[in-house]
């Protein structure tokens, strides 16, 4: 147990809609999410567009409160913040990797600047020399070498990968424990990602940190991490190890992502694969399972109650009754 | 042309007049698309490839023109005809599906005004038997035929991108061109509109261009295959055979690009730098800067598409092709 740096237990957050004809109507975005987090580990979080996969990083990360349930790190329980020392102690350990590298850097601010900035909230250098030091050696760890030709630079003057590395330089900053990856390579173009990738993974060794990595792509996830947990509607289906989990998927959603990925080395598959709908509404999720109303496999007690999270061994969880 | 090609393009020229300089996105591009051929193409952002789909459709926006070569469609080159000659060819004989569906439905009119728009304006048909056709498209498309009345925004994204295939099928096109159809679509949903175009395309018999920088999605699905790089052609042939055995340096960094859900899990390369600004591409051939085994005389000479083997092209001076 003291191996474990980050849980949640049974986390839930839910959003109020606004406007007059929406009152009490909340958005379910992550409901009962329990997971934990290796030292050193990297985990995948894998699900669609409004799975609350991002939710449960913004939540995580301390930039939205979550509505119910407990985060623990080190064991000992979390958030919301009591004071402003505690919430920067635990944003030096917890950072997070932002999705789109175009937005996520100030535009009217130079490299330097934008990643001085963690280096100052934190105090972390103590002169003026010490700090040069420091932006330097973080530039060039993410490759962007000589790092004195991108500290007086524009973000509008970098390529997405080169922002990406700046993002991922600026997380780095704090000596983190825990990154929270949210999607850094998706809005990237296909011959660089691997190599951004490639960085994390170097870092995660060299730094000893754990990474959440949160993806929508499952092979990607496979490359990334050591366990893997796929969310569908703001809940966790199903978790385990990553190689168990994606050769003996068991949730028939997780079967369906697996058989709705491009496979190149299959050819043109022949057999259509049963999807039907979308994902639905979390304003009124549907009862019970919340995949049922998709499932090929759904009997009658998926729509009466909401399967708990069950033991298959080796560490692997699935949240369906019929297994 | 050969006898069974429903397109050739021949050494096509295009791009865009910029405030820095004249960008030619599309470079010198040969290629033949045989009738009810999947034919996709494949690039990284900014390499030409949605120039191309717009050039073929005769669609570029106002700065960008088509500078030279041929557009050869059932055997009229249509690089000269005015608006009106090609009108008759526009969503008739070629339809387009384009990236964002979000965007190229109009959010204040109905799915029905729209679609019976699109037949009106090509077809001479009573208004009643245009509404027909709409809602044998949408049923065809999977979407129920009453939710004709709806309005984008009441439609999810998949559903909207299957409303704008059955806009781009309505007048039966013998050549469907999608530009990134699924980009912004979720792996499930994706792969349910691939499926739904495959059954579409048995049924009608249409060629298609499919345009993406997810290669691994169409190694899959089309084909053949075509590879561009900064506004050119490197490689082009069977999908399988291209994927089997890549000729070209870039598109073996590509197949080496994607991580798979099945084999063994070893250390991918990718591909280092980035692609070349097109206002200003290296000389000889555009992807040496990049390229692990580029020798001296690739920054020299602009490698031609070559056959290779039988079906197969490829532009690069170490995989057997000629050079300039």
């Amino acid at each position: 147990m003291n191996n474990v740096i980050l849980e949640l237990k049974h986390v839930s957050k839910h959003f109020a809609l606004s406007g007059l004809r929406n009152i009490s109507k909340v958005v379910h975005a992550m409901d009962d999410v329990s997971f934990f987090l290796n030292k050193g580990e990297s985990l995948a979080l894998v699900g669609e567009s409004g799975s609350g996969k991002t939710t449960t990083a913004s939540v995580i990360a301390g930039m939205y409160e979550k509505t119910s349930g407990e985060i623990y790190l080190d064991g000992q329980p979390v958030l919301p913040f009591k004071t402003r020392e505690a919430s920067l102690r635990y944003k030096k350990k917890v950072q997070m990797i932002f999705q789109d590298p175009f937005a996520s850097l100030n535009p009217t601010h130079t490299i330097r600047s934008i990643l001085e900035r963690p280096f100052l909230i934190h105090k972390l250098a103590g002169s003026t020399r010490e700090l040069e030091a420091m932006l330097c050696d973080s530039l060039e760890m993410v490759g962007l070498s000589p790092a004195k030709e991108y500290l007086h630079r524009f973000p509008h003057e970098l390529s997405g990968g080169q922002r990406q590395r700046v993002n991922i330089a600026r997380t780095f900053a704090v000596s983190p424990e825990i990154i929270l990856a949210d999607e850094p390579t998706s809005m990237l173009d296909v011959s660089i990602r691997i190599g951004i990738m490639n960085m994390m993974l170097d870092l995660k060794e060299k730094k000893h940190v754990s990474f959440l990595y949160i993806t929508h792509d499952l092979a990607g996830a496979r490359y990334m991490s050591t366990r893997i947990a796929v969310m569908y509607a703001g809940m966790i289906m199903e978790i385990g190890p990553t190689e168990e989990v994606i050769a003996n998927a068991v949730h028939p959603y997780v079967q369906l992502l697996k058989a709705s990925a491009p496979a190149p080395q299959e050819g043109v598959r022949k057999a259509a694969i049963p999807a039907k709908g979308e994902i639905p509404s979390l304003v009124h999720p549907p009862s019970g399972c919340r995949f049922h109303t998709r499932c090929p496999y759904a009997k009658k007690i998926c729509s009466e109650e909401v399967p708990a999270m069950r033991d298959i061994g080796n560490g692997h969880f699935v949240r369906c009754v019929l297994v | 042309m050969h006898a069974d090609a429903i397109l050739e393009l021949r050494n096509l020229k295009a791009g865009y007049a910029t405030n820095a300089g004249f960008v030619r996105a599309v470079d010198d591009v040969s290629l033949t698309l045989h009738r009810g051929e999947f034919l996709g193409i494949a690039g990284e952002s900014g390499c030409g490839k949605s120039t191309l789909a717009y050039s073929i459709m005769r669609l570029l926006r106002d700065n960008a023109r088509i500078e030279s070569g041929s557009i050869i469609f059932d055997g009229t080159d249509i690089t000269s005809l005015d608006e009106k000659a090609m009108n008759e060819y526009r969503w008739t004989r070629m339809a387009m599906v384009f990236q964002s569906a979000m965007n190229a439905l109009n959010p204040v009119l109905s799915v029905e005004e729209q679609l019976v728009d699109a037949v009106l304006a090509h077809k001479q048909v009573t208004r009643a038997d245009a509404k027909k056709t709409a809602m044998e498209m949408l049923e065809l498309v999977d979407i129920n035929a009453e939710r004709i009345a709806s309005y984008p925004h009441q439609l999810s994204g998949g559903m909207r991108q299957r409303v704008m295939i059955a806009m781009a099928l309505l007048l039966k096109p013998d050549l469907l061109i999608m530009d990134e159809p699924t980009t912004a679509l979720d792996v499930v949903v994706q792969r349910s509109i691939l499926q739904k175009i495959e059954e579409l395309r048995h049924i009608f018999g249409f060629s298609v261009i499919f345009i993406t920088h997810d290669l691994s999605l169409l190694v899959e699905i089309s084909d053949s295959l075509a590879i561009m790089y900064a506004g050119k052609i490197c490689e082009y042939g069977p999908s399988r055979e291209v994927y089997a055995s890549p000729d070209h340096p870039y598109t073996k960094g590509l197949m080496n690009a994607f991580p798979t859900l099945t084999g063994p899990i070893s250390r991918m390369g990718g591909i280092e730098g980035q692609a070349p600004s097109l206002l200003s591409p290296p000389p000889g051939c555009r992807f040496a800067p990049r390229c692990n085994v580029a020798i001296d005389a690739c920054t020299k000479e602009v490698p031609l598409l070559q056959v290779t083997s039988p079906g197969r092209l490829c532009a690069c001076r170490l995989c057997g092709g000629n050079h300039e």
